[in-house]
């Protein structure tokens, strides 16, 4: 065995711990999809059942549906706003160590935490967005912002994507910082403008960057179970139940396991497809002096 | 262009501005929230300076026959997962980390972003084979159980954080350690994680960020009153028809500020960390 490779050894506790933990459970998720059970307990042998099953099932289908807005919104706005605020903390101003320590508060705050500020901010009678929307004048009468089956979503995603900010805002960040100053004053001099400034030196730089985010922020999404469950627990109605709390729901309040299994495994082959593409395919390292 | 400039620093200030009112706003609302009485927050009466500033949010959650039940037990419960988690998941990253960074095999950098990957997995679709593995191992509403389910959802995230601080220590410094005789583990444990200190702790204190806000795994594995972190113990007092909005705020407060108070002193070098990790 070459003498770089016992570096595996350092890493063993760490990979065991995914093995144990990720790995494992993925595959026997997958197993579980072939079985039929009742009461929690029982397997019975179902072929691909719960597949037939959970393709039939229109709530199914809604689920997927919210999925693909909340991934999709939710990409657009986690693409862009991070780009400008990640633009805004590279320019030199007082307080800016301040400014990026402060932004990362709402990343590290728990999701249960995340729910109840919602909850309480954007309740109807007495939140303080819909005091302030009315006083202002831009509503006459108070939203009801999670209990609207048509507006419940995209608040979700604005929560969430208030969330993601920090992060998103971080890994561009970490992308502008390799360029060298001195190419902006350079480009200056030679007349460029702000958009000239973006578009030849900036987005250039930190494009592979955008891809890696925009691959994160679409599993993360995706992810994204205990904030929407705090929240509305996939009401009003069906609304704001994505798939993964439909897994969640089948497996833990209706005890459908397989159709639980069954959707489930799609997701995990569908994901590690896509991680694999991903990296395979499409990413780049970003470009360093 | 004087003038030119003034007005694109005010700009640049302003927009730093509500950057910083977007991110902290609705802290500093709960916060201030809690210290108003249940009528003024029940009729939306809440004002930045409290008329008739009140503890009266605070004091039922630590009397146990009036609010809920058991939140001193919650905080305690949360800072004995969470530091187990941070400890337990310290050395497993430090390991790793050290690994990635000492260590020229082929394919360690698909390695160091399959950390990343597992970082974004959504662990609720492996939520019922992890179940029904712990439950196998009788691990099921156990701390223990809990600790090791989260150093698992941390220590990917964690290790992927480190290696940035072990590959800034130069190699020449252990290469005369071990011209001196100390084996690969003693230089690992002598030199280098003295050096890379501030990302240790880093990533200690992130693994004890992600466990104190932790969930889903708490909710499915946890049954017993005794054994709920602060996450679960005031969700499951969202649920209610009723909510005592007040107690909640109080309750809101005290589990996001000491996250808050720990993170905050060491988020320059998690900065520092990440955005060294995340151009590799």
């Amino acid at each position: 065995m070459s003498k770089e490779y016992r570096g595996l050894i350092y890493l063993a506790p760490v990979m065991l711990l995914i093995g144990l933990f990720f790995i494992y459970p993925a595959i026997s998720i997958i197993r579980m999809s072939f079985f039929e059970t009742r009461y929690g307990i029982e397997f019975t042998f179902a072929g691909l059942g719960n597949y037939f099953q959970i393709f039939r099932d229109g709530v199914v289908g809604q689920s997927a549906i919210n999925s693909l807005i909340w991934t999709g919104l939710g990409l657009f706005l986690q693409l862009s706003i991070p780009l400008g605020t990640a633009i805004l903390l590279d320019q030199k101003f007082y307080g800016n160590t301040f400014a990026r320590s402060a932004m990362l508060i709402p990343w590290i705050t728990p999701s249960v935490i995340v729910a109840i500020l919602g909850r309480w901010m954007l309740e109807p009678s007495l939140g303080i967005f819909n005091e302030v929307l009315v006083n202002l004048g831009l509503i006459s009468e108070s939203i009801n912002f999670l209990g609207n089956s048509s507006i419940a979503l995209p608040t979700l995603i604005g929560m969430q994507t208030w969330q993601f900010i920090p992060f998103g805002t971080l890994l561009i960040l970490s992308a502008l910082q390799t360029i060298p100053r001195n190419l902006y004053d350079s480009m200056k001099v030679d007349g460029a403008g702000s958009f000239q400034l973006f578009r030849y030196l900036i987005f250039p730089r930190i494009g592979p960057m955008i891809g890696f985010m925009g691959f994160l922020a679409f599993v993360w999404n995706f992810n994204v179970f205990d904030k929407i469950w705090l929240t509305t627990q996939g009401g009003p109605g069906n609304a704001t139940t994505t798939l993964p709390l439909l897994v969640y729901k089948r497996a833990f309040k209706t005890f459908r396991l397989g159709q639980s299994s069954a959707l489930a495994s799609i997701m995990v082959v569908a994901l590690v497809a896509f991680g694999v593409f991903y990296f395979k395919f499409l990413w780049q390292p970003v470009e360093r002096d | 262009m004087r003038a030119n400039q003034l007005v694109k620093r005010t700009l640049l200030y302003i927009a730093v501005a509500i950057f910083m009112i977007v991110c902290l706003a609705p802290f500093v609302w709960v916060l201030v929230g809690s210290f108003h009485s249940s009528s003024e927050i029940l009729t939306g009466n809440v004002s930045l300076i409290p008329d008739n500033p009140t503890i009266a949010n605070y004091i039922p959650l630590f009397a146990s026959e009036l609010g809920i039940k058991n939140f001193y037990r919650y905080i305690l419960n949360s800072f004995i997962v969470g530091l187990g988690t941070a400890l337990l998941s310290s050395i497993i990253s430090s390991l790793g980390a050290y690994g990635l960074s000492r260590f020229d095999f082929p394919g360690k950098d698909v390695l160091a972003r399959f950390m990343l990957f597992i970082y974004v997995f959504p662990t609720v679709l492996v939520a019922v084979p992890v179940h029904e593995m712990m439950a196998r191992m009788h691990m099921v509403d156990s701390l223990i159980g809990i600790i090791l389910i989260h150093t698992a959802l941390a220590a990917p995230f964690a290790t992927w954080l480190l290696r940035s601080f072990f590959d800034s220590i130069p190699k020449v410094i252990e290469e005369s350690a071990s011209v001196d005789g100390a084996s690969r583990l003693q230089s690992m444990f002598y030199i280098v994680l003295p050096l890379a200190a501030p990302g240790v702790v880093t990533a200690g204190v992130y693994a004890l960020v992600s466990s104190w806000g932790e969930y889903l795994f708490v909710s499915i594995l946890v049954s017993s009153d005794a054994n709920k972190t602060l996450p679960l113990g005031i969700g499951m007092y969202t649920a209610d028809q009723y909510i005592e909005w007040g107690q909640l705020l109080g309750g809101t407060v005290l589990t996001f500020l000491p996250l808050f108070l720990l993170f905050m002193p060491l988020s320059k070098y998690f900065i520092k960390g990440f955005m060294e990790g995340a151009i590799k």
